[in-house]
């Protein structure tokens, strides 16, 4: 894979305010990376760098290893909040977003009718977008960003507008266009990186403080452990005091946990069958990318 | 250039859509048409408001068909003004505020066709309005005052058309550089407030934008001073040209202040 973006040093500053601080990151072609940091971390300002509308306090966005290459013509963007001309309809819209892009009238013509369907929008083509809702605002907005097959499609916290479903409609939607182009995507909604992420980088008060794939990530910083679910707390406690393992516990539920990958699964499974204590439940526990989320936006 | 033209039926189809290019030519029709019939029907109006003692004598003034005309195009300089500057006050700004712009601004238009589609189409319906108002004024005055002759409107006219473009590039101009309120009012204060000044201290200068009003009228009660008449059209042409640059300047520096 080659690289399709190089963000090398990128920074933003506002008056006396940092707001990115020297970014270095790379977009392989073909990837889905996923921006995330809590509110404030400056994820909306990278991402208006990466699109062209604000400029770097300095630093440098190459795309295909040009320096100075308009980047607007290579991208797709959806805004968090997409704003449209309520007086246009999702047609005229997107036929108008296509043709600025640079596809011919007939071309914008047929790809924006047939974007319009594939985002399920088909039965809207000819509402004016003053009278849509927000998931159909959020439908539309993809569409004008995806309409003229960008290289790069670069997305604000695409759903985290949405009730559930309109998420899962729209992450299937951005799940089925992964194959075709590179995907970077801000959000603090970990299950949906968790679902759509081949890249993950951690954004914290404007500074790069993680990044990697999913499982490089959750191998830093998972603390992997046991966790043993008995019917009633004493056999909880029981199991406490005599395992031979440091447990501790909480309620009818202990933890044990593992260091080295030690102990084994099964070791714990037969000192439980022959304890007599009764079980209910037993399973390995990983950190969800929220915990992890936790430590790395924790750090000092 | 071929985002020009898209960027122009956007335009236009939202002056449509959104009824300027109805409403804004009506007012200037509406006031095109009420001057001269005011003036012509002046004493039967006084007396069927009533309220007026039998033996109190009015001498009402003759109009010329000049005069008439002048007042139409007095009525434009103030209500006319107001209606351009309001009508057009957040062509760019309220793009920024509002997050419209947004999604044209990320992708590759170029700046200078963003402005000049704007200016255009403002300019058409500005134009446009002017001269239906200007015409139906003409007319009426023709029909109940007497004649003006068609070279000495034309003259007239055409030469008001230079300042109804300079005032759109001002308002375009305010509203590329600052928010929809600012540009409102530093295009009022450009336009009505400086035009004010003009009229008071006026007599000092003779070459300057706000002196082309004043010019157009004398072309129906004769010529102006074909020099200072030349330099101010020259001028303001130098004014239009140096604001147009001024906002494509001001478009693309802003588009970052869009919301996103």
């Amino acid at each position: 894979m080659s690289a399709l973006l190089e963000a090398n040093q990128l920074t933003k500053i506002y008056g006396k305010e940092l707001v990115v601080n020297q970014l270095d990151f790379l977009l392989e072609e073909g990837t889905s990376t996923a921006l995330i940091g809590p509110n404030g971390a400056g994820k909306t300002t990278t991402l208006s760098m990466l699109t062209g509308l604000l400029n770097p306090t300095s630093g440098s966005i190459a795309l295909n290893g040009e320096l100075r290459a308009d980047v607007r013509k290579e991208i797709g963007f959806l805004p968090q909040y997409p704003q449209f001309f309520s007086w246009l309809t999702a047609l005229e819209f997107t036929e108008m977003a296509a043709k600025l892009s640079g596809m011919d009238t007939r071309s914008a013509k047929v790809e924006a009718q047939k974007t319009l369907e594939f985002v399920g929008l088909g039965e809207a083509l000819r509402k004016k977008t003053g009278t849509f809702s927000g998931g159909m605002k959020q439908r539309l907005g993809l569409a004008q960003a995806i309409v003229h097959r960008p290289k790069l499609l670069l997305l604000d916290e695409p759903v985290s507008a949405l009730d559930p479903v309109g998420r899962r409609e729209i992450m299937n939607l951005l799940k089925s266009l992964q194959q075709n182009m590179t995907i970077l995507y801000s959000t603090h909604i970990l299950n949906d990186a968790e679902e759509m992420t081949d890249q993950i980088l951690f954004l914290r008060k404007g500074q790069l403080v993680e990044r990697g794939s999913l499982g490089d990530v959750r191998a830093k910083y998972d603390s992997p452990r046991y966790r043993v679910e008995f019917t009633c707390e004493e056999d909880a406690l029981n199991f406490a005091a005599r395992a031979p393992w440091k447990v501790s516990y909480h309620g009818t539920t202990s933890f044990i946990d593992i260091t080295n990958e030690m102990p084994e699964m099964k070791e714990v499974l037969g000192y439980l069958a022959g304890s007599g204590l009764s079980v209910r439940k037993a399973e390995r526990q990983t950190a969800s990318l929220e915990e992890i989320f936790m430590k790395v936006a924790g750090q000092a | 250039m071929r985002d020009l033209v898209i960027l122009f039926q956007k335009e236009w189809r939202e002056n449509t859509r959104n009824f300027k290019i109805l409403w804004i030519p009506l007012v200037f029709i509406f006031f095109g048409l009420s001057e001269p019939l005011t003036s012509y029907y002046l004493p039967q109006i006084l007396e069927a408001v009533g309220n007026i003692p039998e033996e109190a004598m009015f001498a009402f003034p003759e109009f010329t068909p000049a005069q008439v005309l002048m007042a139409t195009m007095g009525q434009y300089q103030f209500i006319g003004m107001l209606v351009l500057i309001l009508g057009f006050m957040g062509t760019i700004s309220r793009e920024r505020k509002n997050g419209t712009g947004t999604l044209l601004y990320v992708r590759p238009i170029s700046y200078v066709s963003y402005f000049l589609s704007k200016w255009k189409v403002v300019g058409i319906i500005a134009l446009g309005s002017v001269w239906l108002g200007l015409l139906t004024s003409w007319y009426y005055t023709g029909q109940l005052f007497g004649n003006i002759p068609a070279i000495d409107f034309l003259a007239f006219a055409g030469t008001y058309s230079v300042w109804i473009l300079f005032v759109v590039t001002v308002v375009l101009a305010m509203s590329a550089w600052l928010p929809t309120g600012g540009a409102a009012g530093l295009s009022l204060a450009l336009v009505v407030f400086v035009q004010l000044v003009n009229s008071l201290l006026g007599t000092y200068w003779t070459i300057s934008p706000w002196k082309v009003s004043t010019y157009a009228t004398q072309w129906l009660t004769g010529a102006p001073d074909i020099s200072d008449f030349w330099w101010t059209i020259a001028l303001t042409i130098i004014f239009i040209v140096v604001l147009v640059i001024f906002g494509i300047w001001m478009s693309k520096r802003n588009a970052s202040k869009t919301k996103v």
